[in-house]
């Protein structure tokens, strides 16, 4: 699973919380907060990925990322960890 | 006769919303409690029968039955991402108050003058049953969202989040009772000013395997694999309640505060009463208590009452305790029927919905058949029995009772 993979995946998950971004064009550069994802919402999309990996990670750890891009590449090294 | 209170008659309903295994919407339920139509058969929503025990005719014990809703009609109100995360008993509120709301016309009204209460405590035990076994091996990766989702208030917040309700959201746990305690305390906070308009709902209780297995245990639910002929309220060959989903809202307010309505009846009074007992039997003086109180309240004798909407769960000792309260009260000679038959034990819920089938037969002067009523407990009652009849309500009483020794009553007039 790459970097990408996992971009890929909170995105689907993302749309799915948030199904009136279903014609958004995601970018790396997108934060969740700015495409309208409440507190509850972000962890929500954080919770459906690290399952969909079977990845186990702190939410608290993730907390401080930027965009979907940071979150992709800090799951990503916990899930080859 | 004691005075009564002085602004009590005042109060008048001028909002319904219904969901029901026999119809969604008030046209469609009234339709089905005249033609005296039913939904029940093996529960099939998952959750709802023991996982991987046998069932049916060669298995070690029969399927539970019930009614349960088929399409759930949503309104546009409701934005899929809330739909994405809300149990089916927040659904079946949102979609209840929904049609409650546009019949009384609320958008007009000041949110913070209108409130809510809903009837009901532990209601959706079905939706937290299957989150748990599907969590069960993997606890870490519960959703964030149980955090709020486990509480029945989150009914409250998706409501108040939806529609614009201000004053204020609650919920209000009575057993089976609960939905007319809502309608009670909707009714208070619109007499002390709290509010001007306040919408009563008898949530859906989503119960699951567990829940009947308690009551198919206590005795209280009945067994049986005939689903048709199951639900039997005061009939001699009654066995117990068999559940129904349901969830009704109605909205209340001042007589006259808003010109232009034209409401589906008005509260005359209530009562509540508790026997001392956390047990489920039911107790004849704490129910004369209720319909002597609510009856008191109305100014009514219990000659002047046209109908009598009972509890009528089907329960051996409930239903036998019931006509004898209506006896000890002198309510013998009011028209009699079971809205239960119909629509099956709502829980929670039921006591909404029962004063929901009051107001409908009230304005459509027809009261609804009782269903398997083949061999009445006691055949001396005026009941309505196999087919509907034409019959001028001026005057009801409704009756809802819940384990741990609850009673109530609500009398309710034409407007």
């Amino acid at each position: 699973m790459s970097t990408q993979d996992v971009l890929k995946l909170i995105v689907e998950n993302t749309r799915e919380v948030l199904p009136e971004l279903e014609d958004h064009a995601f970018t790396a550069d997108d934060s969740l907060k700015e495409l309208g994802a409440n507190s509850i919402d972000r962890a929500e999309i954080l919770m459906m990925t690290i399952e969909a990996l079977s990845v186990s990670i702190p939410l608290a750890e993730l907390a401080d990322a930027r965009n979907i891009g940071e979150l992709a590449d800090r799951i990503h090294a916990k899930s080859n960890a | 006769m004691p005075s009564r209170t002085p602004d009590a008659h005042d109060l008048v309903f001028t909002g319904i919303g219904i969901t029901t295994a026999v119809g969604q919407g008030r046209d469609a339920f009234l339709a089905a409690l005249l033609d005296g139509s039913h939904a029940f058969g093996p529960m099939n929503r998952p959750g709802r029968q023991v996982p991987s025990a046998p069932t049916g005719p060669d298995g070690t014990g029969p399927a539970f039955l019930g009614a349960e809703i088929g399409e759930l009609a949503m309104p546009a109100a409701v934005p899929p991402r809330t739909l994405r995360t809300a149990s089916l008993s927040a659904r079946a509120a949102l979609a209840t108050l929904d049609e409650a709301w546009t019949d009384a016309g609320l958008a007009d009204v000041d949110p913070y003058r209108i409130g809510l209460v809903i009837g009901g405590s532990n209601v959706q035990q079905r939706e937290l049953t299957q989150l748990h076994a599907r969590h069960a091996q993997q606890p870490e990766f519960l959703r964030p969202t149980y955090g709020m989702a486990f509480m029945d208030s989150d009914l409250c917040g998706l409501c108040t989040e939806v529609f614009p309700i201000r004053g204020f959201a609650h919920t209000l746990g009575g057993a089976s009772a609960s939905g007319l305690l809502a309608v009670l305390q909707a009714v208070r906070a619109v007499r002390s000013g709290q509010v001007d308009v306040c919408v009563a709902m008898g949530a859906l209780m989503d119960l699951s395997y567990w829940e009947c297995l308690a009551f198919r245990a206590m005795g209280a639910m009945a067994p049986g694999d005939d689903p048709g002929a199951a639900c039997r309220p005061f009939d001699r060959d009654r066995a117990g309640f068999v559940y129904g989903e349901a969830c009704g809202a109605v909205v209340i307010e001042r007589e006259g505060a808003r010109p232009g309505r034209a409401p589906y009846g008005r509260f005359l009074g209530g009562a509540t009463a508790m026997d001392g007992n956390r047990n489920p039997n039911p107790s004849l003086e704490g129910e004369t208590r209720v319909l002597r109180g609510a009856l008191r309240e109305a100014g009514l004798t219990a000659s002047a009452v046209d109908y009598v909407n009972p509890h009528g769960t089907g329960s051996r000792l409930g239903d036998e305790i019931e006509l004898a309260a209506l006896r000890e009260c002198g309510l013998t000679d009011a028209r009699i029927n079971a809205t239960k038959s119909i629509t099956g034990h709502g829980l929670t819920a039921a006591g909404t919905v029962e004063v929901i089938a009051t107001l409908l037969q009230m304005r459509a002067g027809v009261l609804h058949p009782t269903r398997n009523l083949l061999d009445p407990m006691d055949p001396s009652l005026p009941w309505v029995g196999a087919a509907a009849e034409p019959w001028a309500v001026e005057t009801a009483v409704s009756l809802s009772m819940g384990f741990g020794g609850i009673s109530s009553a609500i009398c309710l007039r034409t407007c």
